[in-house]
């Protein structure tokens, strides 16, 4: 893609984001939002082949219906408290159209098929730009109306997602895919405390958001999108395997890495509110996303995968620099100790 | 308690800038230099306790521990000099690291104050122990055995972190210091059932319990011999010192959900001491050994009495020094013929001479000999079991036969006999194999002339 277009289109994409996280008019946030859908289209179809022409069209419909009942949501808002200002939502009719739309947006569980293949069929950047980008903006509007969020509807969609993106992710070998299981099973860990205390959604964000980060980072270092090419590593990078290796347990909430502050964070909140057994349950979950985490931690650093390949440190000159800024900020970020 | 951090934290780059022929020298004699500085520990004033800081604490339960902690890391360094000698040497720094940081975590571990500190660094020392294990295991088995001892452990213990922030909630804190002098009775209700089974899972499956001890032979054979010997030694106890440290915010509940716990322990020792006599893996022996070793600290730390816990602590040093020893000379057999089947390198006495003297001891000190601190432990718990219910004596006694028989088993078919044909040309012992023998022996007997200091905070 030719660099001006491309940086026409990026500035779109963040400024539809920007737009949705600093208004206060509904109309202003669907416009924000038709605007990073509409301009991460041509983002998802890079390659062109029929499989990224079928992700960007489920995309397309996802969002786009979403957006719709989005819309819906705010006219009936519109219709009962006469106003356009986002604030508390007093219409439960609105506010459950609203979060089902928003949670259309993220990917939450019962909405969740379009992710994994959306993420499937495009390229690894794109999909970096998808599971972290774009969750950014439906979260901030999650935020500000989370005093009037339907508790019992979230939470059932969140736990739903944690079950959905352990069990989902299982029986795949496609690094594309298993980052889109663990991009449902996280979101279903922040929906599940928006409505207790919402900060702490906004660290499980961060922290989610630099830890897919580096991982796509490290893929594409590889440029591997199956467990099998990401095994061959050793050979080329053997230091990228460890980053590997601890960004894995980082992502399955190990502690003392810095993947377990916001479990331990959410959980504290949900004690707090006197919920025992939920939190409990998301948790056990959680090992099932840790297994293929394990899983691809075993194949590509803790054994030796056969190779045909016995030169060592072929690729030593790409992206270099830009992956190594963010693994110790992951490391280093445990706040602990 | 930064004394014995920092230093060790030090290690790690002690390690990786080295000279290439200098790393196992440099950090063995650390290693003991940072042992000799936790002994100061062992003195305690009398009915309290050392605070160092806001965090950090040790009393007479966790300073022996800690003691053994530190004790053990230039053994394990002494014991992976062979089976590393051929890796490249960043290989070599790194299983280096992997010790240290697990050392690391378990100091703090033992010396937490706080029931949330305790648990991340619970947690923590699984993952260095991780990567031992599958990274550095010698057969194929090992990338099983390493996930069984992940996710047993976590599933354990996630219900032990929620039940830890209810506790926090509910009591207002939890340093484990303040907590003595806040706890009210636990009523008996359903939930608190689960919550006295949710704090207690985790050690239970760390210890291991009988029902509950399937990772144990797994991650204990296919370990290499560090990780097998810290294992064995340490995070065993870690189990056995959280039990103690938790139990006292749970009462009276325990005398009645500590039922199901003790039959299974009770039935366990004595089951797992009869696969003991029917082996032919001799790490599989002594890591069923352990198992039945542990039991006995189960029973002990669940009957709740003053004797039981002096008994229990006793037992936990005296087995972790014995259980390292004996893997340690099961590693010393592995190394020559390079397989574990018992029977295949018989009759090594006449063989290695000094090497079956060290066998004689570790079995005898196995079997709980007086006056070993063995015997100490398991007559304590045997005594506080009877007065628990009298009918327990059965079983103990049962227990104490079989284990005598297991060890004397192990140590006469490897020791005693004819030797097999093809061991003829096995290398002698090596002076640092004898020097590690010793170096686990003589705490043990030096510490049955004053056995007062492990006996832990109830003397």
């Amino acid at each position: 893609m030719k660099p001006p277009i491309l940086i026409i289109i990026m500035a779109t994409i963040m400024t539809g984001t920007m737009i949705v996280m600093l208004s206060s008019h509904w109309l202003l946030i669907w416009i924000g939002f038709e605007m990073n859908m509409l301009a991460i289209i041509p983002i998802l179809m890079k390659k062109y082949n029929p499989r990224a022409m079928e992700a960007s069209t489920k995309y397309f419909l996802t969002q786009a219906t979403a957006s719709m009942l989005l819309m819906m949501g705010v006219t009936i808002n519109l219709l009962y408290s006469g106003q356009w200002v986002i604030s508390k939502i007093s219409n439960p009719i609105a506010s459950i159209m609203m979060t089902t739309a928003l949670t259309m947006k993220l990917g939450l569980s019962p909405f969740h098929f379009w992710v994994p293949e959306v993420t499937q069929g495009i390229t690894l950047m794109s999909g970096m730009i998808l599971l972290t980008w774009q969750k950014i903006a439906p979260m901030s509007i999650l935020y500000q109306i989370s005093p009037s969020i339907n508790t019992n509807l979230l939470m059932l969609m969140a736990l739903t997602s944690v079950l959905v993106g352990g069990w989902g992710g299982l029986n795949q070998t496609q690094l594309r895919k298993i980052m889109a299981y663990s991009s449902i099973a996280h979101m279903g860990w922040m929906a599940a405390i928006i409505t207790y205390n919402p900060t702490m959604m906004v660290l499980n964000l961060t922290l989610y958001i630099l830890m897919t980060l580096s991982t796509f980072m490290l893929f594409m270092l590889n440029s591997s999108t199956t467990t099998l090419s990401l095994s061959h590593m050793w050979n080329k990078f053997p230091l990228i395997t460890s980053m590997i290796l601890i960004l894995m347990l980082s992502l399955g909430g190990l502690p003392p890495l810095s993947g377990f502050i916001p479990k331990w964070m959410i959980i504290q909140e949900l004690t707090k509110n006197n919920m025992i057994i939920i939190p409990t349950l998301m948790a056990i979950t959680a090992l099932l996303n840790l297994y293929f985490y394990l899983r691809l931690t075993y194949s590509t650093a803790l054994t030796m995968f056969p190779s045909t390949n016995n030169m060592k440190m072929k690729w030593q000159f790409e992206y270099t620099k830009k992956a190594t800024l963010l693994p110790p900020l992951i490391i280093t970020s445990t706040m602990l100790l | 308690m930064l004394k014995i951090i920092i230093p060790t934290i030090m290690l790690i780059p002690l390690t990786w800038m080295s000279k290439p022929n200098m790393i196992w020298i440099n950090t063995t004699t650390y290693g003991l230099l940072i042992s000799l500085i936790s002994l100061f520990y062992l003195n305690q004033p009398n009915d309290n306790t050392l605070n160092s800081s806001l965090m950090f604490f040790s009393d007479s339960l966790s300073a022996p521990l800690l003691a053994l902690t530190t004790w053990l890391l230039p053994l394990m360094l002494m014991a992976s000099q062979h089976h590393l000698s051929k890796e490249p040497l960043t290989r070599k720094k790194l299983y280096i690291s992997m010790l240290i940081l697990l050392q690391l975590f378990l100091i703090m571990t033992f010396t937490a104050s706080e029931l949330i500190f305790f648990y991340i660094l619970f947690e923590a020392t699984l993952i260095p122990t991780l990567i031992i294990i599958t990274r550095w295991g010698n057969q194929t088995e090992r990338l099983n055995a390493g996930l069984y001892f992940l996710f047993y452990t976590l599933m354990g213990s996630l219900p032990l972190l929620v039940a830890l922030l209810y506790i926090h909630n509910f009591m207002g804190s939890l340093n484990f210091l303040m907590i003595q002098y806040w706890i009210q009775p636990l009523p008996n209700s359903w939930s608190n059932i689960f919550l006295w089974l949710a704090c207690m899972m985790a050690f239970m499956v760390k210890m291991p319990l009988y029902g509950l001890h399937l990772w144990l032979p797994k991650a204990h054979v296919e370990a290499p011999i560090a990780g097998s010997m810290v294992l064995a030694a340490v995070l065993l106890k870690l189990g056995g010192y959280g039990m103690m440290r938790i139990t006292t915010l749970l009462n009276p509940l325990t005398n009645f959900m500590a039922y199901p716990f003790m039959m299974l322990s009770l039935w366990g020792m004595i089951m797992t001491s009869s696969i003991c006599l029917r082996q032919t893996d001799l790490k599989s022996l002594i890591a069923y050994s352990s198992v039945s070793h542990m039991a006995l600290v189960i029973v002990a730390v669940l009957i709740q009495t003053p004797w039981s816990y002096m008994g229990a602590t006793a037992l936990m040093i005296a087995h972790g020094l014995t259980s390292s020893m004996l893997f340690c000379l099961a590693n010393s057999n592995y190394e020559r013929i390079h397989s574990r089947t018992m029977i295949l390198a018989r009759g090594l006495q006449t063989l290695l001479p000094l090497m079956a003297a060290w066998w004689l001891l570790a079995s005898l000190t196995n079997l709980a000999l007086p006056p070993t601190i063995n015997l100490i432990g398991e007559l304590f718990v045997v005594m506080s079991s009877f007065s628990w219910s009298n009918i327990t004596i059965i079983l103990m006694g049962i227990n104490i036969t079989i284990t005598a028989l297991y060890s004397l088993y192990m140590l006469i078919t490897t020791q005693r006999g004819k030797y097999s044909h093809h061991i003829k040309n096995i290398k002698p012992s090596f002076t640092r194999e004898n020097a590690l023998m010793t170096l686990h022996l003589l705490p043990l007997l030096l510490l049955s002339l004053n056995p007062k200091i492990i006996l832990g905070p109830l003397y």
